[in-house]
Formats: C-alpha cells, structure tokens, sequence
C-alpha cells in the first residue's frame, strides 16, 4: 500500500512534469506554423486544457514535497505535542474540503460527459476529457491528504514538514 | 444575514485559519464557501467546480509554468558566475564597485527569471562570498543584495504580475511593458544612492588595484552575450507584439535550454530537477488561484467590493488618501503573508474600490508589485530575508536593518510613480499606439 501511494504521487507528479513540456511544445508547434502560413486549429485550448492538467496532477506531489505555502510564523513557535495537534487540524480540515471539492469536480465531469458539453475553439473537444484530468488531480490530492492525516493519527510527522525547513527558492 | 456582520465574521476566520497554518489555496477556497453558506447559496458546490475549471485552463496562465521553468532551467546554468565575471571589470571605476555587480546581476537576472526569492539566491551565492573576500563593507554588500533581489517581481517576466494580469483581467503583456521603466527607475536609484553611499563613507569599499583594459573588458563580457540575446528576444517578441507572452514564455524556455546545453550545465538530472522544481511552483500558484477565483465570485454575490466602493465614492476619498491606506494595509498584510497572497486577496476584495476612485488598474498592478517588494524585506515574514539568512548566516533583524535603506528607496520610487504616473504608462501606451 506505501509503496502503491508513493508511486501514485510520483507517478502523477512526473505526468504534470510531462504536460509542461506538452504546453511548451504545443505553443512551439503554432508559432513556428503560423510562420510557415499554416494554422493549427485548437492550440489555444490545447495548451489551457494541459495546464489544468498540469497544475491538478502535480498537487498530491507538491503537498508531500512541501511546495503549497502558508503562514509559518505562529505554527514554528508551538511546542511539540501542540504543533502535532496543529497538523492534525489542519490535515482535518483540508482532507474535508478536499473531499467535498473532488465530489464537486467529479460531478462537473459527470455532467459534461452526460450532456455531451464540447469545447467552443475550432475542433470540438468533448470537454469531459479535459475536466477529468483535474479532477483525478484533486482526488489524488485528496488521498494524499488522508495519507498524511493517518500518518499523523499514529503520531508520525508528516512527510511535508521535513521540507518546508527546507529554503524554496521560487517562493515568490 | 447583514453582510457587513459576514465580512466580519469572513476576516475573522481568515486570519484563524492562516494563523492554525492551513495552507493559503485551501484557506481561500474555504472562504469562499464559508461566504455562500452564509448566504444561503445552495448551488455553491457547482459554481465552485465550473470556476476552479474556468480560472485554471485558461490560456493566458500558460505563461506562468512556462516562465516559472525557464528561471528554473538557468538558475542551474553557470549564469552567476559569468554575471560576476562579465561585470566586474565594468565597474571597477565606479564609486562602490563591486556592490553594483550585486545589483546590475540582479537586475539582469531579473529579466529571465520571474521570482525575486530565486533572484537575491542566484546572485547573492555567488557575490555574497566574494565581496567578503575582497574586504567589502558586508553590511551594505547584504544591502544592496536585499534590496536589488526583489527586483525579479518588477522586471518582466514576473510571475506576480501574471498572477495580478490574470487576477484582475489586465493584459499580461501590457503589464509587462508597464513594469520596464519602474524596474529601471529602481535599477538607477539604487546604484545612485551606492555610488553616494561609497563616497562618503571610502573606508568600506576597498582599494581595486586591479586594471582593466578595454580588450579585457569585451573579452569579459563576451559570456554574457548569450543571456543578454536571450532576453532582448523574449522581452523584445512581447513588447512589439510579435508574440504574446505565452508564446515568448515557450521561446525563453528554448533559449534556455540551448543557453544550458552551450554551458555543458544541461543533463537528464538538471532537465528533471528544473521541471520538477517548475511543478512544484506552478502547482501551488495555480490552486491558490482557482481559490481566488472562487473566493472573488463569493465576494461578489455578498457585495462586499461594491459596498466598500460606494463607501470610497460617499466619503469623497482622495485616490491619494486612498493610496496611503492601501499601502499601510499592504505593508502590514505583507508582514504575514507572501506577495502572491496580498495581490490576489487584494484583487478579491479592493479592485472595485479602487476602480471607484478613479485610479488605472494597469498602473495599479506596478503600485502594488512595488509595495509588495518593500514587504518582502520587511521581518518577521520577509522571503529575502530568509534567503539571505541563509546564505549569510546573519541574523534575520541584522539583515532587515541592512535592507532599510533600500526599503526606503523602493517607498520613494512608489511616491515618485504616484506623482508622475506616466513612469508607468508612458511604455504600454507608446508600444499599444
């Protein structure tokens, strides 16, 4: 099950790696077209649809590697057993809304699939294609959030804490 | 319930939340949700789906992973060090020197990398151990590096100003032109008040013996060539119009690789590590944004932007006094939160308000860049700070003091961009003509 978890993160992770070389590439594709007198169709929603994709699937991955930011300032100065405390509730809340936003995105795509929504650009992109791979990013994100409440509930720390000591250097 | 008394409560909770260390995306998003159960919106779960959908495939982002990577890709070139080498024979008559190789590398490596925090990280590992070598004063040496950092969030490719061009619906590529002339005001002022600070004060700049002949100084700035086409290529494609700025966000990411494959610096372990490290970012950013974008649309079935608006209009508010308020309020968020947090909470809440006073939303997106950038040097949260701690090992209070006069010289290009707006428009408006 460890094993299966980790990979999934890992797996997914590189898989939002691999649509930002797919945005790049695309973009690359049309530009060079365009100046040779060629138009191809749909770039535009192409290149948005992969970085949903790429934003959704890398979620899970950055959380374990401490990547999404909040405000350290009160949270550092708490004494051990208060700041487990602390990671439990906030690991709580998040799983809960976690939870209730990939039902919703789920639903979205159900949606999309039943009524047959397609995109507006020149190809008609059934929409539900797109929308999955954000909400299959949320539900991992989501996983990995109860993976890391449940180390926490066996008194474990939680995988992300070791790297936000850490310095991250694109933190803007 | 009374909106004024959900406000209320929203704040509240917000600053609970941010306090307990819940991450900033998801604070945001229950938020926003928290707004429509008060309200009693009962189809709040759709509408939430179909905007983090709308605010995330959206086109115009596609810059940011993009710029994101490319800063990425060159921050494991050998970029700082032919900064250094470029530079240094340049200034060697210049009063101060060395401690403008600090700012000028920053300033360029500011318009290939769109972060201020990898910016003073890049530069400041290479200069930092340097300048000490050499006998410079290591005060002003972590000064000018402090302050010069943060111009990564003002000179383009930002990556704050694409989150506020998105936020706010103001043109990327506009905002881009717009933050030119101010990057360089910054640029100007910093190395004047060096270059005034090294001559009354000539015992901490030491005595460079060393001389330069021109065929020395071309032979040493011939390594910078590459970067130097890299980014008048990128900018250059955006500014004309030739490209938008996705498009030259993918050329950058091309050049950047070829400038790291030149560099013997390209392998499958830094073409991994670049990427990944560009996930890391723009996944982080992106969910902070679909939470804004929620949070923004809850805001505005409350009414509360439109409130505080009519507010502004009846109390017959000076856009001047207004200003002040905005930057007090900024400086203070700014002392808890990261830039990209104050710019979108700002665009959720304020944007209508200052639109009301009559004040240009492009103009805006500097102002506030600029105020951020005063507060990434301010304790207790001030990422440069923690850069520079790290890279330094002094004390985050030794830095904050070492840092202040450039604090004060980033309020006076805010006051100096108030009073003549057009340092700001003049660019965008003589580009878009």
């Amino acid at each position: 099950m460890r094993r299966f978890l980790d990979g999934l993160y890992a797996f997914s992770g590189a898989l939002a790696g691999f649509f930002i070389v797919a945005i790049t590439l695309v973009i690359l594709v049309q530009i060079v077209s365009r100046w040779m007198g060629y138009i191809v169709p749909s770039t535009d929603d192409l290149s948005g649809f992969f970085l949903a994709a790429s934003s959704f699937l890398g979620l899970a991955y950055t959380l374990k590697k401490g990547g999404h930011i909040r405000v350290s300032l009160v949270i550092q100065r708490l004494s051990r057993v208060q700041r487990h405390r602390q990671e439990f509730l906030v690991l709580a809340v998040g799983s809960g809304l976690a939870t209730l936003m990939s039902w919703h995105l789920g639903y979205m795509v159900y949606e999309s699939w039943v009524f047959k929504d397609v995109s507006v650009g020149y190809l008609p992109i059934p929409l539900w294609i797109p929308q999955s791979s954000m909400s299959l990013g949320m539900l991992i994100f989501n996983i990995a959030l109860v993976d890391e409440l449940i180390r926490v509930l066996r008194g474990a720390k939680p995988c992300y804490q070791d790297y936000e000591d850490e310095l991250n250097l694109e933190e803007v | 319930m009374d909106p004024l008394l959900i406000a209320g409560i929203l704040t509240v909770v917000l600053f609970v939340l941010l306090a307990a260390g819940l991450w900033v995306s998801l604070t945001l998003m229950l938020l926003g949700l928290l707004t429509m159960v008060m309200l009693d919106n009962n189809a709040s779960g759709l509408i939430f789906a179909t905007t983090t959908w709308g605010a995330s495939s959206s086109w115009a982002l596609t810059a940011l992973p993009l710029f994101i990577w490319m800063g990425e890709i060159l921050f494991r070139t050998r970029l700082s060090e032919d900064l250094f080498e470029g530079l240094t024979p340049w200034l060697s008559k210049f009063p101060g020197q060395l401690f403008h190789v600090n700012i000028l590398s920053c300033g360029i490596f500011a318009a290939v990398s769109g972060s201020s925090a990898a910016t003073a990280a890049t530069i400041g590992r290479m200069t930092l151990p340097e300048l000490k070598q050499r006998g410079y004063d290591t005060r002003m040496a972590i000064g000018t590096l402090a302050g010069s950092g943060t111009l990564g969030l003002l000179i383009p490719p930002s990556i704050i100003l694409i989150v506020y061009g998105v936020a706010a619906e103001v043109s990327v590529a506009r905002l881009f032109m717009a933050g030119a002339v101010p990057g360089l005001l910054l640029v100007v002022l910093f190395m004047g008040y060096t270059a005034l600070w090294a001559k009354l004060s000539p015992k901490s700049v030491p005595q460079d013996t060393r001389h330069f002949t021109w065929a020395d100084k071309f032979k040493a700035i011939r390594n910078l060539i590459p970067v130097l086409s890299l980014i008048i290529f990128v900018l250059g494609s955006i500014y004309t119009g030739l490209t938008t700025p996705s498009e030259a966000a993918a050329f950058g990411v091309a050049g950047a690789l070829i400038l790291s494959l030149i560099s013997g610096t390209l392998s499958t372990k830094s073409f991994n590590e670049s990427l990944m490290g560009a996930v890391k970012t723009s996944c982080m950013i992106a969910l902070i944004l679909a939470g804004a974008a929620f949070l923004t649309i809850s805001m505005g079935f409350l009414g509360l932007p439109r409130m505080l608006a009519e507010m502004i209009a009846t109390l017959q508010l000076s856009p001047y006094m207004l200003l002040v308020y905005l930057t007090f309020l900024f400086v203070i968020l700014g002392c808890f939160l990261d830039g990209i947090s104050v710019v979108v909470l700002t665009t959720s809440v304020v944007l209508p308000m200052v639109q009301q006073a009559g004040i240009d939303l492009l103009w805006f997106g500097i102002y506030i860049v600029l105020v951020v950038e005063m507060a990434q040097i301010t304790p207790p949260v001030g990422f440069n700070l923690f850069v520079i701690q790290a890279l330094s090992g002094k004390n985050i209070l030794y830095i904050a003091r070492a840092a202040l006069p450039f604090f004060m010289l980033i309020m006076l290009a805010v006051v100096l961009i108030t009073v003549f707006p057009s340092i700001v428009t003049a660019l965008p408006d003589l580009m878009v003509n």
